[in-house]
């Protein structure tokens, strides 16, 4: 889950991170002047008119009505942030995620932080754990060239570890991390994802993202061969061998392990809003599943959905048996594989 | 890892009395897995079809040994059951659960490299030798005893390959999913290893997937240490960047996480690669 920036922010502040005064904005300012904010989830805000400084009461509200109605990369914000505005002397760069391959909590910095942070190179990274943050305090602050920050920069990454920690993050970008005219460490702007598997332990996460959705994923809209399958492995097996035989995939959906008649339905009916679709794969592998269940709504599919295109069905595992009795009353073919799925779905294209 | 890590007798399930815990636990033992205990806190006394339940591991180990241990606990208490299992010196450790927070992956690796355990998984389908035992949830009605050794990141991936192999007549000494996410215990070149070193088997077939590096680690393993053939297929080719498909592993962070590169550099390295899973038993004939 991705956090907007006045979310984040909020979880720094709780953490002891020091970040910019701020409100948030509506009819009247708290305080002028100030930068307005749009809060969209995705980059890119600054070079689209999303971030605006006002200085007068005029323009902050010529601001807030326009950036309130400024879609960015299709996202139009639901909350602006109002931020003091800050005296940068510097702008660097730090963020903390896991690292997969060492199964390590790492640190990554650069002294070039800002919006082209990209196409920077010379990142300088380090492994935290428990305890080290006064060393790779005291070697960040040489690295940033920043001696008299070491305690700011130890406590930094002290109190950025343990709100990692603490919130089941997976990423808490800092960028920029503005040092000020009068030498104040404060996170200009930050980007934290948090783990959704976590949520059973975090009752109090209530946040504007909503979880993203993982199972149904539009590939091209204009697809002529909608996919259906089960396990992530196969449903992303299934759009490879789709495109591989020359036809053209519109989705990736994985039903999951114990999928039932209500839910495979559903998916039916969100495949019926792609407008090119002239045939439906579907193919499961049932473990958990169960292959009688997805027959059923195979066979539910086709009495209540209008102009349902030609269904390419293929089955085994779990209660196979059961679903090719269902399907025979129906007269549905059932193939023995994959191949044969894909031979069929290409007389229907 | 070798074999005899693979088919300890005394193999136990935690999380045995919930509905996957029981139906997986009668199927295990139906293909020849010798399952003499389970777990299951506050339950002890009660029993699955004649096997005892005990409250904790620790209990079980005071009557008997034990070698194995399944675990089906749901991903809230997965962590505490898992570093049970570890403190309680079980050589190994088959973790099928789903949905583990990635922060007590974290955790679980930091004890598993100070202790003797190894774990599959978590999020996997397990481990299956046809013909001898079952560790997990592999359907084994869909085996033939053989000589390939199959390893997978993918559940049904999995089921798929060795489905596609039994079906041509081709049998199979090892079956192993290692599991979609992240951070697990075993990688593909554990898997390698044992079937380099086994003289049963006679060929591999590796499945990988987008997201992550771990298919370049066992492509050099394979083209440093491997002398059997090794057929490959990585899956997602279409996979959009930056968007999770399915389970937490399974993300395209970068070019170099892709189908395309990954394959890529499999085939440089020799090994023998196909761009759709319809066709990857094919390359063996």
């Amino acid at each position: 889950m991705k956090l907007l920036e006045f979310e984040a922010k909020q979880i720094l502040q709780r953490a002891g991170i020091s970040v910019p005064d701020s409100y948030i904005a509506s009819n009247e300012p708290v305080f002028l002047p100030a930068v307005i904010k749009s809060q969209v989830p995705t980059g890119g805000r600054g070079k689209a008119g999303g971030i605006v400084v006002v200085q007068t009461e005029d323009e902050y509200s010529a601001a807030v009505r326009t950036i309130a109605n400024l879609p960015i990369k299709g996202f139009t914000p639901r909350t602006l942030l109002a931020e003091q505005l800050l005296d940068i002397s510097r702008e660097l760069y730090l963020s903390i995620m896991i690292d997969k391959s060492t199964a390590q909590v790492s640190m990554m910095a650069n002294k070039n932080g800002g919006v082209e942070i990209e196409s920077q190179d010379g990142f300088q990274s380090w492994e935290l754990g428990d305890g080290n943050w006064e060393k790779v305090g005291q070697e960040l602050a040489d690295y940033f060239d920043l001696p008299e920050q070491t305690f700011t920069l130890q406590d930094l990454i002290e109190n950025l570890y343990k709100c990692f920690i603490s919130n089941d993050a997976l990423l808490i970008e800092i960028n920029p991390l503005v040092v000020t005219t009068d030498e104040q460490v404060i996170a200009g702007d930050c980007k934290m994802e948090l783990d959704d598997a976590a949520i059973f332990r975090h009752p109090d996460w209530e946040f504007e993202s909503e979880k993203s959705e993982t199972n149904f994923v539009t590939l091209d809209p204009n697809g002529t061969v909608a996919t259906v399958a089960n396990g992530a492995g196969l449903a992303m097996a299934t759009v490879d061998a789709v495109a591989d035989a020359g036809l053209v995939p519109a989705n990736f959906l994985d039903i999951g392990g114990g999928a039932n008649e209500a839910s495979i339905l559903a998916a039916f009916n969100r495949l019926m809003e792609y407008p090119n679709v002239r045939v439906i794969i579907i193919n499961i592998f049932a473990g958990i599943t169960r292959c009688d269940e997805v027959a059923k709504a195979i066979i539910a599919a086709r009495s209540q959905i209008d102009n349902l295109p030609p269904l390419a069905v293929r089955l085994a595992g779990t209660n196979y048996e059961q679903a090719v009795e269902l399907l025979a009353q129906q007269d549905i073919a059932i193939q023995p594989s994959l191949t044969k799925a894909i031979e069929a779905a290409k007389e229907s294209v | 890892m070798n074999e005899s890590l693979l088919t300890g007798k005394n193999v136990i399930v935690q999380g045995i009395t919930g509905s996957h815990g029981a139906f997986h636990t009668r199927a295990m033992v139906a293909a020849g897995t010798s399952v003499i205990a389970g777990t299951s806190p506050g339950k002890a006394g009660q029993d699955i079809d004649g096997i005892p339940v005990y409250n904790s591991i620790a209990d079980i180990q005071s009557d008997m040994a034990v070698d194995t241990s399944v675990i089906f606990v749901p991903a809230a208490h997965a962590k505490a059951a898992i570093l049970e299992a570890i403190a309680a010196k079980i050589p190994l450790i088959v973790c099928i659960t789903e949905g583990i927070p990635v922060h007590d992956m974290l955790q679980i690796k930091q004890h598993l490299e100070k202790s003797g355990s190894r774990l599959i998984g978590p999020n996997c389908p397990g481990i299956l030798l046809p013909g001898q035992t079952k560790l997990g949830i592999i359907p084994a009605s869909l085996s033939l005893p053989g000589t390939v050794g199959i390893v997978s990141r993918s559940g049904t991936l999995t089921y798929e390959a060795m489905a596609d192999l039994t079906e041509r007549g081709i049998g199979q000494k090892y079956v192993i999913g290692i599991g979609g996410d992240p951070i697990k215990g075993t990688d593909f070149v554990d898997c390698l290893e044992l079937f380099q070193n086994d003289p049963d088997v006679d060929s591999i077939v590796m499945i990988g997937e987008i997201g992550g590096t771990s298919e370049y680690s066992a492509a050099d393993y394979i083209a440093e240490h491997v002398t059997k053939p090794v057929y490959a297929y990585v899956t997602g080719h279409h996979a959009p960047a930056g968007v999770q498909l399915g389970h937490a592993g399974a993300i395209l962070g970068g070019e170099r996480e892709s189908a395309a590169a990954k394959t890529a550099y499999l085939h440089e390295k020799g090994i023998h690669t196909t761009n759709s899973i319809t066709t990857l038993v094919d390359l063996m004939s």
